[in-house]
């Protein structure tokens, strides 16, 4: 027993003196940088940004029909449907062609602090308008700036529906007055190896 | 197991019947949905509603009936004794399932726009019975395309419409309006006003309160909020005395829906318009949300804190004020806070001036209190319509207490009963009402005494020299009131032949006192030939008769107990104060610079009183003249009770926090108190309430629990909740009738009262039932606008002595020859001026603008 243990402990300080573990861990990373091929590292957020799938649920999106009219009819539903209370829902009414029928929000709008993104809002929606888009960027100083509103939601989507995702883009780190964004050039994609 | 409440006079059959195999006895001729029901068994149905008359449109009620082949419609099919009755057999639930799919089939199914969508009754009961799948692939007919409004405050969706006709019974056989009907046949039958023009109505949405889908919309709620956001309060409607029950509704502080409830309350679903779009004085910007002081003499009025207010007041009102101070409290406050009221002046200030409302003669209210017997306790209106003769003199029903009126008219409809109307004015309820008596404006005492010189002719038929002066003193009667004596026979014929009479009597005898003593004698008259009489008044204040329960009055206290020193009444405290004797008044919800009749007068002695303290929820004709105002709280905003004219006791609940720095009235009044005296109270609304019921046997044991329970038989009379009687010793004293100010050039007796829309100075601050109104009016007579060629609509000169305003002319058919009718409501045309002091209903002349 105890000359086993001793040889044991005679390897054991052989290995740390000479970083064996530490040498095996580096010939792994250094593989991957070296061989284009096995590479999985998302250069993210300075060269790449990972566009998810459609089936993603980030922030939420209100969305439009094709000429340009809102589909919200604030029906609130999607409010009694979220299980955090986080969606606020105001009607009103305007028929100056704003929204499919002349129920329209008023204020439509979301605290992305207490959401789950559960989608409930989004199978509560009986017009399609509300859907959990994939932009999942959200971090930022303010818990105001959590909450977001329906002008803000109402924005075309930077990634469009029918691009069905899970690639990752080439993307550069741009600079504003307002913080930090990454531009994502959808064009150029790539897979994302596994 | 009678449904109806048990009439002694009426024999009852009962009958024996097996519902789904439990067998229960009714009374015949009961309705098997009503004998369902009743058995526990719940029936599902769309146009069935009880007061009004079962049509069986909807057939969501079919049941089956042992023997028979067909389904029948459970709503209209009375029982029979033996029958078996399935409600619950596949076949009835197929046909349910079926119906609903026949509605839906045309159905906008646009729930997710409809305002109705959470609280509709095709949403539950398709969720409950529904198919759940529709075959109709057609595409759908369509009555328009979009919702078009009915009136300023009623919008419309055709395309929902569930064919159940409830709007338009409503409409005929509650409201008596008539503007509603159905155009075309089958599902392409419409409910809407001819050619879907916009109505001439009451804008009393009682069509959209009974719509079971979103058909009929409110236009004020229209896209503001879902049902589940709302945070609702049962409460009191504070426009009238009738006390109609009703719950107001806020979405994030602010009311935006005042609705009723089936079986709920003494009213059900009906309300009026002020009720049900009048909520909008809560959140008025125009509230008082700060105390303002005037720091000058003649400065103007500045924003203040609580605490130098308070100390003002405590720097200038004497606390042993003795006769120099005094107090005016408005029948809207509640009855806790009124009590506490007269308990400040009597005990803190030592002051037996106090009085309640800001019209009317203190000797006039007691001698009213007395002849309408509201000292011996509540009598329900629902009483009064089992009398073989209902009386209704001195009020302008239809528009002062327009529910009240809605329960005669419904309740009239379905029995033999006589019902008379005496008045100057043509009113909605002329039509059911089968004897119209139309007098001069303040001539109630000379049809009275008509009307008993009648009765008594035949014990004075004996004699021919009192015969000839009883015609002589007849004829002056019927002159003074322009009636004829057929008139008069026939309404002598009417209560003589009746064993039980209601007399209903209004605000005139308050505001012309010497009718009061010819009331009370027709009163004694009537009981001396040995009928039942019962009399109600009819008010305009909500908690009118709870102010006088209280004792808000300078000749008694609480429960009429008479004052140990009658002080003076709000036209005493006036005079007073116009000769400088007064040194400092209190008036709390009260306006009488708006309201007094004399304007001049009441003015001049306001700004002539030392100090005035104002307490008021808006910055009234009042409170402009005071000297410090204090900001209370409307009736959505404490809890309280208001004692209705029937004198049914009856909660109201807070729903918000009083705005800004303003404060409860209750808790107001006894910080005044508690700065004089630290142990003035009870300290809050509930130990008040036990004070009263302690010291009161007439509030002792008066239920307040009943009032929010829901009863589905429309069992609305709640007899627990009304007040019992007491001893008083009231005296009716006798009043001169006052000459008119004016002489003959002037054609127009002037006639004045509350508008339908309105009630008081109150309700001007809300924007709906101001578009409502369409401008101020002045009404008279169609005979009298042929004869001096004037139209209506348009503007015209009306002139009395020293006052003149122009005014939109409406015609009303049937009103009295000769009178001419301003609403008292309308800040621009303060009615008050044509008034003089001690004079009696002005004249006016009416011209072209």
């Amino acid at each position: 027993m105890n000359e086993g243990k001793g040889r044991f402990d005679i390897m054991e300080l052989i290995k740390k003196v000479l970083f064996t573990d530490f040498v095996k861990g580096l010939v792994i990373t250094f593989g991957y940088n070296v061989s284009m091929d096995s590479v999985i590292t998302v250069k993210y957020p300075d060269e790449e940004k990972w566009i998810p799938y459609r089936r993603f649920r980030g922030l939420h999106t209100l969305n439009r029909t094709a000429d340009g009219r809102e589909l919200c009819v604030a029906c609130e539903l999607c409010s009694k449907a979220c299980p955090t209370r986080c969606i606020t829902v105001i009607p009103m009414e305007d028929n100056t062609g704003r929204g499919i029928s002349d129920r329209v929000a008023k204020v439509w709008k979301v605290d992305l602090v207490r959401c789950l993104f559960c989608g409930y809002c989004e199978d509560a929606c009986p017009t399609r308008a509300v859907r959990l888009g994939r932009e999942y960027e959200l971090a930022c100083f303010d818990r105001n700036c959590a909450v977001k509103n329906r002008e803000e939601l109402l924005r075309p989507q930077p990634v469009p529906e029918e691009m069905s995702g899970g690639v990752v883009a080439k993307a550069r780190l741009r600079t504003t007055p307002d913080g930090i964004e990454v531009v994502a050039d959808l064009s150029e994609t790539r897979k994302r190896r596994v | 197991m009678g449904l109806q409440p048990i009439n002694p006079y009426k024999r009852y059959i009962m009958v024996t019947v097996k519902i789904n195999g439990k067998e229960i006895t009714v009374e015949d001729n009961t309705l098997i949905l009503d004998a369902a029901r009743d058995a526990g068994y719940e029936i599902p149905t769309f146009c069935y509603q009880a007061d009004l008359m079962g049509i069986g449109s909807c057939r969501m009620c079919l049941v089956e009936i042992e023997g028979q082949k067909k389904l029948q419609p459970s709503c209209v099919t009375p029982v029979l004794h033996g029958i078996s009755i399935l409600t619950e057999t596949p076949t009835v639930m197929s046909a349910r399932a079926s119906m609903l799919e026949f509605l839906l089939a045309n159905h906008a199914m646009d729930c997710p726009v409809c305002d109705k969508g959470g609280e509709c009754e095709l949403q539950d009961m398709v969720y409950k019975y529904g198919p759940h799948k529709g075959r109709h692939a057609e595409p759908k007919f369509k009555f328009h395309e979009k919702d078009y409004a009915l009136s300023p405050v009623i919008i419309k969706n055709s395309n929902r419409c569930v064919q159940c006709m409830k709007c338009v019974r409503v409409c005929r056989e509650v409201v008596g309006r008539n503007v509603l009907g159905a155009l075309g046949r089958g599902d392409h039958q419409e409910p809407t006003s001819f050619f879907r023009s916009f109505l001439d109505c009451d804008a009393d949405g009682n069509c959209i309160e009974v719509c079971p889908v979103g058909c009929f919309m409110r236009l004020p709620y229209r896209y503001k909020t879902r049902p589940w956001d709302l945070k609702g309060a049962d409460t009191i409607c504070p426009y009238c005395a009738t006390g109609c029950r009703m719950v107001i509704e806020h979405r994030d502080g602010e009311v935006i829906r005042a609705r009723a409830q089936l079986g709920v309350g003494m009213n059900s679903e009906t309300l009026c318009a002020r009720g049900r779009f009048g909520y909008e004085i809560i959140n008025s910007e125009a509230r008082l949300t700060t105390p303002l002081v005037r720091r000058q003499r003649h400065g103007t009025l500045e924003p203040a804190t609580w605490e130098e207010a308070f100390r003002i007041i405590k720097e200038r009102m004497p606390s042993l004020g003795g006769n120099t101070v005094g107090g005016i409290a408005g029948a809207r406050l509640a009855t806790e806070e009124l009590y506490l009221f007269q308990k400040l002046m009597r005990e803190v200030f030592k002051t037996p001036n106090v009085d309640s409302g800001s019209r009317w003669d203190a000797a006039a209210v007691e001698g009213f209190i007395a002849a309408t017997d509201m000292a011996e306790g509540g009598v329900s209106v629902f009483d009064c319509m089992e009398a073989d003769t209902v009386f209704v003199i001195g009020s302008q029903v239809s528009e002062e207490n327009p529910v009240t009126e809605y329960i005669i008219r419904r309740i009239s409809a379905g029995r033999r009963m006589n019902v008379i109307i005496a008045g100057p004015r043509a009113m909605k309820l002329d039509s059911s009402a089968n004897l119209l008596l139309r007098h001069y404006p303040a001539a109630e005492a000379a049809l009275l005494s008509a009307v008993i010189l009648d009765i008594n002719a035949a014990k004075l038929a004996a004699s021919a020299d009192l015969t000839a002066a009883k015609d002589a003193k007849l004829d002056g009667h019927l002159k003074a009131a322009g009636l004829t004596i057929d008139d008069v026979r026939a309404l002598a014929t009417k209560l003589r032949n009746s064993e039980s009479i209601a007399i209903m009597a209004g605000t005139e005898f308050l505001r012309y006192p010497h009718g009061i003593e010819s009331l009370n004698l027709l009163k004694e008259l009537l009981r001396s030939l040995g009928k039942k009489v019962r009399v109600m008044p009819l008010l305009d204040r909500s908690n009118q008769r709870g102010a006088w329960e209280m004792g808000v009055h300078p000749a008694f206290g609480p429960g009429y107990v008479k004052a140990p020193a009658p002080g003076l009444g709000i036209s005493g405290m006036l005079d007073a104060a116009a000769d400088n004797s007064m040194d400092a008044l209190y008036i709390a919800g009260a306006d009488p610079a708006a309201l007094y009749p004399d304007e001049a007068h009441v003015k001049e002695a306001l700004s002539k009183v030392r100090f005035l303290v104002v307490q008021d929820i808006f910055l009234t004709e009042t409170a402009r003249l005071a000297d410090v105002v204090l900001p209370g709280a409307s009736f959505a905003e404490k809890d309280g009770m208001l004692t209705n004219q029937e004198g049914r006791a009856q909660i109201i609940r807070k729903l918000l926090p009083p705005p800004g720095k303003a404060k409860v009235d209750l808790d107001i009044i006894r910080a005044l108190g508690e700065m004089y005296d630290r142990s003035f109270g009870p300290k809050n609304a509930a130990l008040v309430l036990d004070e009263i019921r302690r010291a009161q046997p007439m509030y002792a044991d008066v239920s307040l629990a009943f009032n929010n329970k829901r009863n589905v038989d429309n069992k609305l009379d709640n007899k627990a909740a009304l007040v019992k009687g007491t001893k008083a010793a009231l005296t009716i004293r006798k009043f001169e009738q006052a000459a008119s100010g004016q002489d003959a050039q002037y054609p127009f007796m002037l006639a004045t009262g509350n508008h339908l829309f309105h009630s008081g100075r109150l309700t001007n601050y809300s924007k709906t039932l101001n578009d409502l109104m369409k401008g101020m009016t002045v009404e008279i007579s169609e005979e009298d606008a042929l004869a001096s060629g004037l139209a209506a609509g348009e503007r015209v000169l009306v002139s009395g002595a020293g006052f003149s305003v122009t005014l939109m002319l409406t015609v009303k058919k049937g009103t009295k020859r000769g009178v001419a009718f301003i609403a008292e409501n309308f800040d621009a045309a303060p009615v008050n001026r044509f008034f003089r002091k001690g004079k009696g209903a002005p004249r006016v002349k009416i011209t072209k603008a």
